[in-house]
């Protein structure tokens, strides 16, 4: 039983750094149409840029604020390079062109960084964990989940009530609309990836300071797919529940059935996952059906 | 994009010419110079580094057929052609280590030619499976579950579970002697090469024939509208199966082929960037066009190379180079496909085309 609550907090607060990744993933596609592949490398990006600052000494709060403007600056350059120009390509040739900035961050980042495992030292969190009744919690996941949580609220807050996020979600809504009543749809796109980027480099961030900082954190960049599809590509709170509902799928994998298949269960539960669930309910919990016509 | 124009004063005057795949004498003579040199001055004169080039291209252009019948003839976007890859070389090993092969078999070497063909159906039958959403998603969807197949076909079953058969460990490697066809043991990249120049040939032959009958035309009317091509009387999911059966069939070969190029079978060689890889050199080729698996093949394989000869003179002044030069790899092969999908959407294969056309309508292009 004790097992099953861990599994239970480990998922939920795993789940919440998901659901933030997820977000970005779902404002660029909600605001752009741009399914993004290249999002774990972004992760990675955002990760590495807080690890520099902090190694040099930068508080950590204040290495993620300059993390985060980089990741705002270097999210406006990506589209205003790469993507402005595919506006109303098909599919194909723009999900092809983020699998290509993926490769092209991730050698970047190799280049930059190296591949061997690096770890914020000293650690940020103290490794004391907490005792609440029963249960024991790393305070790593704590602090993580609850970094995640008041990021998500304050990105859904700037989306419902500020002006630009209004601008947002009317051009996602109907751009001819929203670009006749004088939203720019450039400005709009640009500040969707910016949002991303920054919402995949605090991801990246907390899960490098649970696990240690390599290039297999962009493996949360595959993860965010199967949370988007189980919460419908479109939708906010989709991506919100979707992101706990794979942080506990996975973890209570890892922890009931490694058991039955050794191996990496873990990884690859998610996706197996998603393969039976796109088959029954392609359009997620609530994402918007297309209908076709020819 | 249509087909060649032909040069003025070409006139048909039968059905036979006029579908006759070399239809003038320039064109005859063309191909028969590049036979010429691919089978006779290429193994004449190529040592062993550029031979091996050739075998990496041959590969290429093996796996990148299936993602071109796929993606380019289907539009059934895939992006998880290595796990057939690696489904096919992963039978062929396994039936040349385990099966209990009779002795005359051996000695005949029927061996590695029948494991082939097992290895290809058995690659066809695991891509319909993850082939099988394709009748209820499509899109961006489809792409999800081919990813699926990818990591649970590699990562999963293939690294924890198939690589522990015999009690090997990691990594299979097939003792020399054991890749045999006919008389000729397979060995060295000479030998390499002239098998990969027949699949190759074989399958890009079969490949451009079946375009040519029902079977590819109803492909195509499935990717260019495929509710169009139902309401014409398509059956649109036994159509998009049989595609995953053909793609899976070519990518088994192209797995068994490239056994004999590999001295231990790992899942390391078919990993997920393989299945991008592919799909890249399609797109850098051209989709939809047998020339642009080709070109695109041989395009991207040369540009790696090539940069890796520039690289190597540089590396005795930055020993780090040398390390990195995996690195640079991805990251070229990234903005390549971004730089691409951006300046020629159409591919290398649309600049051929149009180069094709300017000279056999010269000089009056009108």
């Amino acid at each position: 039983m004790e097992l099953f609550w861990m599994t239970m907090t480990t998922g939920i607060m795993v789940g919440g750094i998901y659901a933030l990744v997820a977000l970005g993933w779902v404002l660029i596609y909600k605001c752009s149409g741009v399914l993004n592949l290249a999002m774990g490398e972004m992760t990675l990006i955002g990760a590495y840029v807080t690890l520099s600052f902090y190694s040099m000494g930068v508080p950590f709060l204040l290495a993620l604020l300059f993390s985060l403007i980089i990741g705002f600056l270097l999210g406006i350059l990506t589209e205003r390079i790469f993507l402005d120009r595919l506006i109303g390509e098909p599919v194909l040739t723009v999900i092809m062109v983020t699998v290509g900035l993926s490769f092209f961050f991730k050698g970047c980042v190799e280049l930059i960084w190296g591949t061997d495992t690096r770890v914020f030292d000293p650690p940020v969190f103290s490794i004391e964990p907490l005792h609440i009744g029963p249960l024991v919690i790393g305070k790593v996941y704590l602090w993580s989940f609850l970094a995640a949580i008041v990021l998500l609220v304050i990105f859904v807050a700037f989306f419902k009530y500020t002006r630009w996020g209004l601008a947002m979600q009317a051009t996602a809504d109907d751009e001819m609309a929203a670009l006749s009543l004088g939203v720019s749809a450039r400005f709009v796109y640009a500040t969707a990836w910016a949002i991303a980027f920054m919402a995949a480099g605090v991801g990246g961030t907390l899960l490098g300071n649970i696990n240690g900082l390599n290039i297999s954190v962009s493996y949360l960049g595959l993860l965010v797919l199967p949370v988007v599809v189980l919460g419908g590509l479109n939708s906010v709170p989709g991506a919100i529940v979707g992101g706990i509902i794979i942080g506990l799928l996975q973890n209570f994998c890892g922890a009931y059935l490694d058991k039955y298949f050794p191996g990496g269960v873990k990884e690859i539960a998610p996706f197996a996952f998603m393969a039976v669930f796109l088959l029954f309910k392609p359009y997620g919990l609530w994402g918007w059906e297309r209908i076709e016509r020819v | 994009m249509s087909a060649t124009w032909l040069p003025c004063g070409t006139y048909h005057e039968s059905y036979a010419q006029d579908h006759a795949w070399w239809q003038t004498t320039f064109i005859k003579g063309k191909m028969i110079l590049l036979f010429i040199t691919v089978f006779i001055v290429i193994p004449a004169v190529a040592d062993d580094y550029w031979l091996s080039v050739c075998n990496q291209i041959g590969y290429t252009i093996l796996g990148a057929l299936g993602v071109q019948l796929l993606i380019g003839y289907c539009g059934q976007i895939t992006l998880g052609h290595a796990a057939f890859i690696a489904v096919g070389a992963y039978t062929s090993t396994l039936l040349i280590l385990e099966f209990p092969w009779p002795q005359f078999m051996l000695n005949m070497g029927l061996a590695y030619p029948i494991s082939i063909l097992i290895a290809a159906v058995v690659a066809g039958i695991w891509s319909v499976l993850f082939g099988l959403p394709s009748a209820k998603v499509k899109g961006f969807y489809l792409i999800l579950t081919t990813m699926a197949a990818q990591f649970i076909t590699v990562d999963f079953i293939l690294t924890q579970y198939v690589s522990q058969i015999g009690g090997r460990g990691q990594a299979f490697s097939l003792p020399p002697g054991t890749i045999k066809i006919g008389p000729w043991s397979i060995e060295n990249d000479i030998q390499v090469y002239f098998m990969m120049l027949v699949l190759v040939v074989l399958c890009v032959a079969a490949m451009a024939n079946l375009m040519r009958t029902r079977v590819g035309r109803a492909w195509v009317a499935i990717r260019d509208n495929d509710i169009s091509a139902e309401v014409m009387g398509i059956n649109v999911v036994l159509y998009k199966l049989l595609a995953f059966f053909v793609a899976g069939f070519i990518g088994g070969i192209a797995g068994a082929f490239w056994i004999s190029n590999l001295a231990a079978i790992s899942t390391e060689h078919f990993t997920w960037f393989l299945s991008l890889w592919l799909v890249g050199v399609i797109l850098i080729g051209g989709v939809g066009s047998l020339h642009g698996a080709i070109f695109g093949s041989i395009f991207m394989v040369m540009v790696m190379e090539i940069l890796q000869l520039a690289i190597m003179p540089l590396a005795d002044t930055f020993p780090k180079l040398l390390m990195d030069f995996l690195f640079i790899k991805e990251a070229a092969f990234g903005l390549a496909i971004c730089a691409f999908m951006i300046f020629e959407p159409n591919g290398l294969a649309y600049r051929w085309w149009q180069i094709k056309n300017y000279f056999n309508l010269w000089p009056f292009s009108y």
